[in-house]
């Protein structure tokens, strides 16, 4: 079934349409990926205080809920212009990059990084109050925090992969 | 080109600092991209470190981080990133010293690096100077401008990093020392 849906003949359709031709024979291509770069430093940057406030090794004088609450919308304001410039890129080769295993790589990891930040929001972030202000956080944010640098991390590292193999 | 910039270039073509890049780049397996991303989340660092308390000055961002303790905190982290970043670019310009220094977009990257960094100098010696200087209301202009500038500077490295890639594409066949 999966292999069905990556040698769809949708993909090849995708690279079609007229605004994949556009993207990828004009500027907008190189236009598109330095926006990407820049929104994705952005990600991690700005969620890196949360993590490292999480793992309680910095920014430790502030709550985790100031901290989340002023980081975050930051995360998702680059997140979502990484996504759209992403998908800018990605239909020019829509066939190609859905075969890439780097590819592929960067969302699994990107799914994980999602599923962890779900699992801190949902479940952790109820019982935040009782250590909000302390500087030493208990092991379950700890986890929380340093998965979320390793995700991206390796979300970085993926996506730079993509480029050498295609 | 700066004749001087382009000497810099010749300089290293040839020497034990090319000929060791190149022989790490093609032998370890990966290297090219691992190092890349290493260069990306310095950049990474940089955003959270050196534009986040920029957007703070300029009153856009983190409004519960006060300013002092921030640029405490992030000055570690910044000069980190910075020197990964010279380390691990270091690799590609030593390797192709001939495509970096006739690279226009290169040399206004180191441009624009130099002015950022001469600006942070400057800022850190003057919060270190005299607690909580740049919290008083007669800098809090001259914080902004700053802020303003040195955001501008460092997408302007960034990006500026990013085409020297694409410019070299376009081009490199007619560069040559």
């Amino acid at each position: 079934m999966i292999s069905n849906f990556l040698n769809s003949s949708v993909w090849l359709d995708v690279e079609e349409w007229t605004i994949s031709w556009t993207i990828g024979g004009t500027n907008w291509f190189p236009l598109l990926e330095s926006i990407h770069v820049i929104a994705a430093a952005m990600v991690v940057g700005s969620i890196l205080w949360v993590d490292l406030r999480l793992i309680g090794v910095s920014a430790v004088q502030y709550p985790i809920t100031t901290m989340s609450r002023e980081l975050v919308p930051w995360t998702w304001g680059a997140f979502f212009i990484a996504s759209v410039t992403g998908i800018g890129m990605f239909i020019t080769r829509a066939a190609s990059h859905v075969l890439n295993p780097a590819f592929q790589s960067k969302i699994i990891l990107l799914i994980l990084a999602g599923f962890n930040m779900a699992y801190f929001h949902f479940k952790l972030y109820k019982n935040i109050a009782q250590h909000d202000s302390l500087a030493t956080t208990p092991t379950q944010l700890k986890i929380a925090g340093s998965l979320s640098l390793f995700l991206w991390a390796g979300v970085m590292l993926a996506g730079r992969w993509i480029g050498h193999i295609i | 080109m700066p004749d001087f910039f382009v000497a810099i270039g010749v300089l290293i073509n040839g020497s034990f600092l090319q000929t060791g890049s190149l022989w790490i780049l093609t032998n370890v397996p990966g290297f090219p991209p691992i190092i890349q991303t290493i260069h990306i989340l310095g950049i990474a660092v940089v955003m959270g470190t050196a534009v986040l308390l920029n957007l703070r000055l300029l009153g856009l961002a983190v409004p519960s981080q006060n300013i002092t303790e921030m640029t405490e905190r992030t000055t570690p982290f910044l000069c980190f990133a910075l020197i990964s970043n010279v380390i691990s670019g270091s690799f590609f310009v030593f390797g192709r010293p001939a495509r970096y220094f006739n690279n226009p977009v290169f040399a206004w990257k180191m441009l624009f690096l130099t002015i950022a960094i001469l600006l942070l100098v400057y800022f850190i010696r003057m919060h270190k100077k005299t607690a909580g200087y740049w919290e008083q209301k007669s800098e809090i202009w001259t914080g902004k401008t700053f802020a303003l500038i040195s955001l501008g500077l460092w997408i302007m490295v960034s990006l500026a990093g990013r085409w020297i890639a694409y410019l070299e594409h376009l081009q490199y066949p007619i560069w040559s020392f």
